[in-house]
């Protein structure tokens, strides 16, 4: 039984909904990595079920390099928490304000 | 190569001067700043020039190489001199080298980037007066700003900051305006201009028939603005471009917080060096590129120049701070210079000339009498002295003699300036009722010598009192001294003109179409007729 | 080249020279730069008797540029240069000015040195330069070289009556001297400028010369294109610019606010530069071009008018001033409105004649002050004097001298100087040129308050008992200050001799030498086209003819000696006024007993306070408000244009939370936004 597109298309809009209500309701800067994580990851979705529709290794291919680029974001995500717990003592993302105006 | 020489020793003296440290930078920086002066005394026993450089005279020192090519138009290096500009020129090396031996007095911290801002500015102001290339004078033009923004909020007074934003954004809104005011005219000139020399584009210009109209897109409406039309704007947007930097009246706001807030030796610079950058480029563009634009503009141009006279006269009469009545005086005596180039005659073109040459000579000699008196005094304002004549006599009396200068004493450079600029303008054909509108402008030389006197007599004379915490004392050499070169120029050029306004005349008759003259026939009819 | 050429130039150097080494090696000199001065100005004055006595034994006078101020290129433009011009009339002032140059040096040796006064080399220095500044503007060949020395004077002046500059007094009166002189200088430049613009030269003298333009223009009916003005008008109007600068410097009625106040000064410089020379300057400059003036009858009426009135103003007010050199100041705005009412009455010799007479005896009358003053250590008030005659022998006989001359008694220098311009002016007035009435009338009347003033000042001074310790035992006064007073006293009760007009109808015309001298045979021809075919010369009887031809002056031929006999009977009523006054050993204050008259010959002049206010509250005032103006409207535009830019950024940056949750808000409302717009524009699918 194949998936139609729309429903891979259905999956991605999903989970990319729920990134993006994470990053607007979250202040835990670690849930708000996890919600990009989220979005990214509906990319990939999408990404790897054109490539499938067309038949071809494009979609596949850019989907890893998404999942490179994610890793590598989440390690300097992660460094820049905690940095930034160091120097606030908290995670809350609404803190970092100082450098506004 | 002497021009390149010029630019490449000021630029590599800015260089040394800025690894170099504290200590040493300030004798190190005059000391490397006598090379271009004595580059530019050499270029004089040189010079060779005869004819306006933008009308199709011969250039000295000049130098054309293509530097690059923008679509249709080959860009050059393309620089050299005329009688207009190298007067200019050697007024900036003289005024740089005196303004940074005046600087080591009041100029005690950062000095290596101070001396290496100055000498950055003196390349910069160099390239403006040789730069025969448009993008080239225009670079060099917008290259004066950044030194001169951060010597000002770098080592200025309390208000630095507010002064230095304002000359800055003041200025550039009128790079604004003339810049858009040169493409425009280069754009009208279309195929008939390959390059953008300035040569070029003004012999274009003054050949009849060569400026096309120019479409301009407004939100996908397309305007055509016929020859005349653009003739006109490009004007407009020109003079007013230049008129920031002049300063006319009422563009002119800029000039009293940048001079006083800016430290002396920049003061003498900007007031100096800086405003000629205005009327040089109004003698060369709009005079010179447009001049029957000029002609039928010249009620309201004239009436500005007269109004930036009496009105700049009459605000300096209000003012108590010493630093303020010159920079507002500054604005009286460039009015001159306007008055004297819409004159078109051989004597009002050429004395405006030497009013540049002048006003930045005594302008300079003046702000640096009262940076001496407030570095040792610390204090400007009039109320808070008198008497001072008793205890430092030498700056005292250089002070009364630049005060005399600048109201037009005979025998000093004010003077031969401004009678040859009101005799110019006295008989202008250009200006319609000229010998009124002279005499309006004349009335300038009684507001001068009221407010100077006045100011002179509160500070300097009458019983010693002195309202700050500093004790007082004579000045040291080095602050006299170029002041008495400056005053020893001023005299020269007082008692014998034509050590400039030769050169001058050359350059400028070539602009003027004609001698104009009132008289409808020539006056020796009538006496050869005689009266019986 | 003349052979008058080089001492002309040696007569002007000297004291150039004398100016620029006692500026650099006075203050190790012996008196302090007294000696190089007084070098220079012997040097100078045998230089220009010497040149007079050759003009008046027949060689020609000469005119010759010497220097290229600014050179037009290709014809275009004027050519601006210096020369000399030496003729009867510049050699006569050549004289006198170095002779009182030379006796004001020496007198200063006793009034500056010995009373140990500190920059005597600025004082010498500035001396000097006003010596060479007067000398070079007497032989001026155009009027650019006029004017330029016409400012250094100026200059001059204002350094010397500021002399005592640590003091508060003398620094305003140098400056208010500088100012009311410089407006009348605009004037004059405005009037310099015309005369390049209109007639493309400048110069006194020569074949194009200015006036023998002016005088082409005046018959001719070529309008002038700015505002139509005739030929005429021109001549006119640029006429009355001139006179404005001459009004200025002369201290004439308006402008003659700042002569009382350059007292000031050091006394000798009273005597040389605000008696004798500088003021003299004014109504030089208009005899020198008197060929131009004598086109335009209008103008010749406005300067009788000026000169007739400030005549009669200034002697009324010399009438009440409590001190000595204050009257004296009254008195030099006085005689020369004498010398204007002269010039204006077309008595061209009699002007210059006055002009002479008076250079002798006002500079005796300031020294003498000076001396006074030294004497009673330094008392300038008449009432605090009295009964000095017979402690200070030689001053009171050279102050005696100098009085009646003033007082225009014969036959002293004064009495003939001003019958001869009583008496051309009347003659002329009886000619027809009704206008010369008024002006006759004020000056004649201002005979018998000039002898009223002269003798209250005479008796108040050295007359009755001392009033004051000081007056009673005043120091005695070394022989460098007598020397010159005795050579000018002398010279007061003689110099007559030059002119004896009154008498012309006893002597014979070829007896009054300095008429003779004026109108020399040389002069014929010189200055311009021959007066045969019909130009103009220098020479007095060519300026006579002028006046006759062209602004109308007809001579009704009066008797001399009938118009003296008027003026003489006057005088005595003035002496016998103030004998009646001021005698005994101790009189009144007679000011507080005239009353009403008294204060309003005060203060009949309002125009000092008048110029003050103009000055210190119109102009202040103006300046203030355009300043608030300036601040506020066209500043406050630049700076109201600054601070909206920069409350708007400020509005908008508000945006920026730094919160990463309202940036993604923002994107994905905006987003929807998009989506919705183009849905709705454009239809949901496509």
């Amino acid at each position: 039984m194949t998936v139609p597109l729309e429903g891979y298309l259905l999956l991605s809009a999903a989970v990319f909904c729920i990134g993006v209500f994470g990053v607007l309701v979250r202040r835990n800067a670690l849930l708000f990595l996890m919600s990009v994580e989220l979005m990214l990851n509906a990319a990939n979705i999408n990404l790897v079920a054109f490539g499938l529709e067309y038949g071809n290794l494009t979609g596949q291919l850019f989907a890893l390099f998404v999942i490179a680029l994610a890793a590598a974001e989440v390690a300097v995500g992660i460094g820049i928490i905690v940095s930034f717990d160091r120097n606030f003592e908290s995670i809350d993302v609404t803190d970092a304000v100082t450098m506004r105006w | 190569m002497f021009v390149e020489g010029l630019l490449a020793v000021t630029l590599a003296s800015a260089v040394v001067v800025a690894v170099a440290p504290d200590r040493y930078a300030a004798k190190l920086a005059t000391g490397l700043s006598l090379l271009p002066l004595g580059g530019v005394a050499l270029m004089w026993t040189r010079f060779d020039a005869s004819g306006n450089a933008l009308t199709g005279g011969d250039i000295a020192f000049e130098t054309r190489e293509t530097w690059f090519q923008l679509g249709q138009y080959s860009v050059d290096w393309h620089v050299g001199l005329d009688g207009v500009s190298f007067p200019l020129l050697g007024l900036t090396v003289v005024l740089v080298t005196a303004a940074l031996v005046s600087a080591w007095t009041p100029i005690t911290e950062r000095e290596s980037e101070f001396y290496t801002l100055v000498l950055l500015l003196e390349t910069a102001l160099i390239g403006v007066f040789t730069a025969l290339d448009l993008v080239l004078w225009f670079v060099f033009w917008e290259f004066v700003l950044v030194p001169m923004y951060v010597l000002i909020a770098g080592w200025g007074g309390p208000r630095r900051n507010y002064a230095a934003v304002k000359f800055l954004v003041y200025t550039n809104l009128g790079s604004l305006l003339l810049f858009t005011g040169l493409f425009a005219l280069v754009l009208g000139l279309g195929d008939s201009l390959s390059a953008l020399s300035m040569p070029d584009i003004a012999q274009t210009l003054r050949a009849d028939g060569q400026l096309d109209g120019l479409d301009v897109d407004v939100v996908g409406q397309s305007i055509t603005v016929g020859p005349d039309g653009l003739r006109l704007g490009a004007f407009l947007l020109l003079f007013f471009g230049f008129a920031v930097k002049v300063p006319v009246v009422p563009l002119h706001t800029w000039l009293p917080d940048a001079h006083v807030e800016a430290p002396t030796p920049v003061s003498v610079i900007l007031a100096g060096v800086l405003l000629k950058m205005g009327t040089y480029a109004l003698l060369r563009f709009n005079f010179t590129m447009l001049p029957g634009v000029a002609r039928d503009l010249a009620v309201p141009l004239v009436s500005l120049g007269v109004v930036s006279v009496v009105y700049g006269a009459t605000l300096a009469l209000a003012q108590q701070d010493l630093k303020r009545i010159v920079a507002y005086s500054s604005i009286s005596s460039m009015g001159y210079v306007v008055v004297g180039l819409v004159a078109f005659t051989p004597h009002g073109m050429g004395g405006a000339t030497l009013q540049m040459i002048s006003h930045g000579l005594i302008s300079g000699l003046l702000f640096m009498a009262v940076g001496v008196i407030y570095n040792t005094t610390h204090t400007r304002m009039l109320g808070d002295m008198s008497g001072l004549a008793d205890r430092m006599p030498w700056t005292a009396w250089i002070l009364v003699a630049g005060a005399f200068g600048y109201m037009g004493l005979p025998l000093m450079s004010g003077f031969a300036a401004e009678l040859l600029v009101f005799v110019g303008a006295f008989d202008a054909a250009a200006i319609p009722a000229a010998p009124l509108v002279t005499a309006v402008a004349m009335f300038g030389i009684v507001v001068v010598a009221g407010y100077l006197l006045w100011g002179v007599q509160r500070s300097l004379f009458g019983p010693y009192r002195l309202d700050t915490d500093h004790d007082i004392g004579r000045a040291p050499a080095h602050d006299i001294a170029p002041m008495l070169v400056l005053l020893g120029l001023v005299v020269a050029l007082g008692v014998n003109p034509d050590l400039v306004y030769d050169v001058v005349q050359e350059a400028v008759s070539p602009l003027v179409d004609g001698g104009a003259t009132v008289w409808p026939t020539d006056i020796t009819d009538h006496v050869q007729g005689g009266r019986r | 080249m003349s052979a008058l050429l080089d001492p002309a130039v040696g007569i002007v150097a000297c004291p150039l020279v004398a100016c620029l080494v006692t500026l650099t090696t006075g203050r190790w000199l012996p008196l302090r730069g007294a000696i190089p001065g007084l070098v220079a100005t012997a040097g100078s004055l045998g230089l220009a008797v010497w040149v007079a006595l050759r003009l008046a034994l027949g060689t020609a006078p000469t005119h010759e540029t010497v220097y290229t101020f600014v050179g037009g290129v290709d014809g275009q433009g004027v050519v601006f240069s210096f020369g000399l011009l030496v003729d009867p009339l510049s050699a006569l002032m050549l004289v006198v000015v170095s002779l009182i140059a030379v006796l004001v040096h020496l007198f200063s040796v006793g009034y500056m040195n010995e009373e140990g006064e500190s920059d005597l080399d600025r004082y010498y220095a500035g001396l000097g330069l006003f010596t060479f500044s007067m000398l070079a503007f007497v032989v001026a060949d155009n009027l650019l070289m006029a004017f330029v020395f016409f400012e250094l004077l100026g200059l001059c002046s204002y350094l010397l009556v500021g002399f005592w500059f640590r003091d508060p007094g003398p620094p305003s009166a140098a400056k208010k001297a500088f100012l009311v002189t410089r407006l009348g200088d605009y004037f004059l430049l405005v009037g310099v400028v015309a005369v390049f613009a209109t007639f493309g030269s400048g110069a006194f003298a020569g074949p194009d010369s200015f006036v023998t333009a002016a005088e082409g223009v005046v018959d001719s009916d070529t309008g002038y294109t700015f505002l139509d003005l005739s030929g005429q008008q021109v001549v006119d109007g640029i006429g009355l610019l001139v006179l404005g600068g001459a009004i200025g410097k002369s201290a004439q009625f308006p402008l003659h606010t700042w002569l009382p106040d350059a007292m000031e000064g050091p006394t000798p410089v009273s005597a040389l530069v605000h008696a004798a020379t500088m003021v003299a300057a004014g109504v030089y400059l208009l005899a020198r071009m008197y060929g131009f003036y004598a086109l335009s009858p209008t103008v010749l009426a406005v300067i009788a008018l000026v000169g007739g009135f400030t005549a009669l103003f200034a002697a009324t007010r010399a009438l009440v001033e409590q001190e000595l050199k204050q009257v004296l100041a009254y008195s030099t705005i006085s005689q020369y409105g004498y010398v204007m009412l002269a010039l204006g009455g077309g008595g061209y010799v009699a002007a210059v004649f006055h002009l002479t007479t008076h250079a002798v005896f006002k500079s005796l009358l300031f020294l003498g002050a000076g001396a006074v003053i030294v004497a009673t250590r330094h008392e300038e008030d008449m009432w605090e004097m009295g009964g000095l005659r017979e402690r200070l022998p030689v001053t009171y006989y050279g102050f005696l001298a100098g009085s009646l001359a003033l007082a225009g008694v014969f036959p002293f220098a004064g009495f003939w100087s001003k019958d001869e311009l009583l008496f051309e002016t009347l003659d002329h007035a009886a000619g027809g040129v009704s206008v010369l009435w008024v002006a006759y009338a004020m000056g004649l009347l201002a005979v018998a308050v000039t002898v009223l003033y002269t003798v209250r000042m005479l008796l108040l001074t050295f007359h009755g008992d001392p009033r004051t310790d000081r007056a009673a035992d005043p120091d005695s006064v070394g022989w460098t200050m007598q020397a010159p007073m005795v050579v000018l006293g002398v010279l007061a009760a003689v110099a007559g001799v030059l002119n004896l007009g009154t008498l012309r109808g006893v002597l014979g015309e070829e007896t009054l030498l300095l008429a003779e001298f004026l109108s020399g045979e040389t002069l014929e021809g010189f200055g311009g086209l021959t007066t045969e075919n019909g130009g103009f010369a220098l020479s007095a009887g060519q300026y006579a003819e002028t006046l006759h031809d062209a602004a109308g002056y007809e001579a009704a031929g009066l008797s001399p000696v009938l118009s003296g006999m008027v003026a003489l009977a006057l005088a005595f009523a003035g002496v016998a006024g103030a004998v009646l006054l001021y005698r005994g050993d101790d009189p009144d204050t007679h000011v507080a007993r005239l009353g009403r008259l008294g204060s309003v010959l005060a203060n009949n002049d309002h125009q000092d306070e008048f110029q003050v206010w103009l000055a210190s509250s119109v102009a202040r005032r103006a300046a203030l408000a355009a300043n608030r103006f300036d601040r506020g409207i066209v500043d406050g535009v630049v700076n109201g244009l600054g601070a909206v830019a920069l409350s708007l950024g400020g509005r908008f940056r508000r945006i920026q939370t730094g919160l990463v949750s309202n940036y993604t808000a923002m994107l994905v409302l905006g987003l929807t936004l998009l989506l919705l717009v183009f849905g709705l524009t454009e239809g949901w699918w496509v």
